[in-house]
């Protein structure tokens, strides 16, 4: 017979592919196949706690809401409405977001494009530290910056400007980003193609790095609509909706605050409720957004130099 | 300065003393190298041999680069675009550059090929004309007449790389750096590029980096052989590549580098 290597024959020691299975081979695929039930199992455990929350704060706040609930201005702890802490809510946010956003972008394009290295490391690191701030010394911060020294006093604009504080680092830090990674031959061929630096950024830089810092934008409204120290240090909560930034006005994460240890069937206690009901909603909301609007961004820069 | 400014010896771009450092290693050592009106230069060497930063420092790209010194004088129709008082743009939008890969803009392929004209405010006619001219001399525009509002991302590469030639032509300058402007090509798409840059050396200055001695052969008029950041030979194509007189230049001819 020819030399014929049939199952039963004699190979080479480093031909034969079944040597391996031994107990380590065995213990790896076990642990493959234990990970792979458990993984799902722990998901669970994380989400769990979330989805009852969400359900336990809607069972509690749906049934007391109304279209009037939402849309009276009157005095909201005499009225038991909504309409003044979702009106002064809207406009801390706004305008702390608009702040925000024109100091995160300006810091963030400065410091990937325009700032000397070192310069650019310190900037980094200063908001990098603010961002690890607790929100509380943030509040202090406020509280002597414009309460006591610029003598606002416990007023709407100096919450604003606290809260637009607590959000900045957050801005600045995806504006960063975004502009850093922009691959560097296309912005070579820009400057090649005789741009200044200015048209760069907003010819070519901004579309590109346009979705993640959307996503930045978004995700420090989501972290500064559920903060309560900036506000509560420097701010008096309002009954009625400010007529001048200098009067006092109320955010929706006060009456949760103040609310949520009043006795059952309180005005204080549903409020609380309700105030954490849109604030879940607004979360949710800005998440979606954020999904929707930058994977649609994204999908237009697909094939962009890598 | 204004007015027309005689070049002092015939070449549209003249390289004097020119030195590069960063703050370990001399990069580009004292070359001088003149570019006359329509040529197409090859500047040929090894990898790190300096070559790139050869071009970057004929636009002032090489600015871009943190930590780079340059030294010497690099004369544009007789004036020194390192001199104080001479804007990087300006010296940008005269002497354009093509890059390695294609590096197209998240844009359509009209608006890619308008960018250098959108930047200085043409007009929309202007704009039409010119990019129409740029996509027909850098030879994309048969292919693309049909649709030009296109994303740009949905051609191929070599199609993307002539679309950045057409880029840098539109705003018709009188020198084009191309930097191993095919490197990331297939040889079909190499193929058109060369064709491109052959009936353009009629009309501009190119100067071509390449490490393809065959490439410098098929497209050059001349060659300029660099080695450690030093010119070794520059002459006729045939003469250097046919007839090298230094070894090192044999040497890398000879695919004994890289």
């Amino acid at each position: 017979m020819a030399t014929n290597e049939g199952p039963n024959e004699r190979i080479d020691p480093a031909d034969d592919l079944r040597r391996g299975e031994t107990w380590g081979l065995r213990w790896r695929t076990g642990f493959d196949r234990w990970m792979g039930l458990l993984l799902p199992l722990l998901f669970a455990v994380a989400i769990l706690p979330i989805a009852d929350l969400v359900y336990f704060i809607s069972a509690k706040a749906v049934p007391t809401l109304s279209w009037h609930v939402v849309t009276s201005y009157s005095d909201y702890q005499a009225h038991d409405t909504l309409g003044v802490p979702l009106m002064t809510t809207f406009l801390f946010m706004a305008l702390a977001t608009s702040i925000a956003v024109v100091l995160g972008l300006f810091g963030g394009i400065a410091a990937a494009e325009f700032l000397p290295e070192r310069a650019a490391g310190w900037v980094r690191m200063s908001a990098n530290l603010l961002a690890g701030m607790p929100s509380v010394i943030v509040g202090y911060f406020g509280y002597f910056a414009f309460v006591l020294y610029f003598g606002w006093g416990l007023s709407f604009i100096a919450g604003v400007f606290t809260l637009a504080f607590f959000m900045t680092p957050y801005v600045y830090r995806t504006a960063d980003l975004a502009f850093s990674s922009i691959p560097r031959p296309i912005r070579e061929a820009a400057y090649g193609s005789g741009a200044k630096p200015v048209q760069y950024i907003l010819r070519v830089g901004a579309p590109i790095a346009f979705p993640q810092i959307l996503t930045g934008v978004f995700l420090a409204m989501a972290i500064g609509v559920g903060e309560t120290a900036p506000i509560i240090l420097t701010t008096q909560p309002g009954l009625l909706v400010p007529s001048t930034v200098f009067q006092p006005a109320v955010f929706m994460t006060y009456l949760i605050w103040t609310g949520f240890s009043q006795p059952a069937g309180s005005v204080a206690l549903t409020l609380a409720y309700q105030a954490a009901f849109f604030i879940i909603v607004v979360v949710l909301a800005l998440n979606i957004v954020v999904r929707v609007v930058a994977g649609r961004f994204r999908k237009r820069l697909q094939g962009l130099y890598q | 300065m204004s007015g027309v400014l005689p070049a002092s010896n015939g070449s549209v771009l003249s390289i004097q003393g020119l030195s590069v450092s960063s703050k370990d290693r001399t990069i580009l050592d004292r070359i001088d190298l003149d570019f006359g009106p329509r040529s197409l230069t090859a500047v040929v060497g090894p990898s790190g041999c300096g070559k790139t930063t050869l071009v970057r420092t004929l636009n002032r790209m090489v600015e871009l680069t943190p930590g780079l010194s340059v030294e010497g004088s690099v004369l544009y129709l007789g004036q020194d675009i390192y001199e104080s008082g001479i804007d990087p743009v300006l010296v940008r939008r005269r002497i354009g550059m093509v890059f390695q890969r294609p590096t197209v803009f998240p844009m359509s392929v009209f608006e890619n090929a308008a960018f250098g004209l959108r930047l200085i405010h043409e007009s929309e006619e202007e704009i039409d004309r010119a990019v129409r001219e740029a996509l027909t001399r850098s030879g994309l525009w048969d292919e693309v007449k049909g649709d030009l509002n296109r994303s740009a991302f949905s051609l191929s590469g070599g199609q993307q790389q002539r679309l950045c030639i057409a880029r840098a032509l539109a705003v018709r300058p009188k020198v084009l750096l191309l930097d191993e402007p095919t490197s990331a090509l297939d040889p079909a798409a190499t193929q058109r590029i060369e064709a491109t840059m052959q009936r353009l050396k009629e009309e501009i200055v190119l100067v071509l980096v390449t490490h393809n001695v065959g490439q410098a052969a098929r497209v050059s008029d001349r060659v300029a052989f660099l080695h450690s950041g030093r010119l070794i030979e520059v002459g006729p194509t045939a003469d250097i590549l046919e007839r090298p007189r230094n070894p090192l230049t044999v040497q890398f001819i000879t695919g004994r580098f890289e």
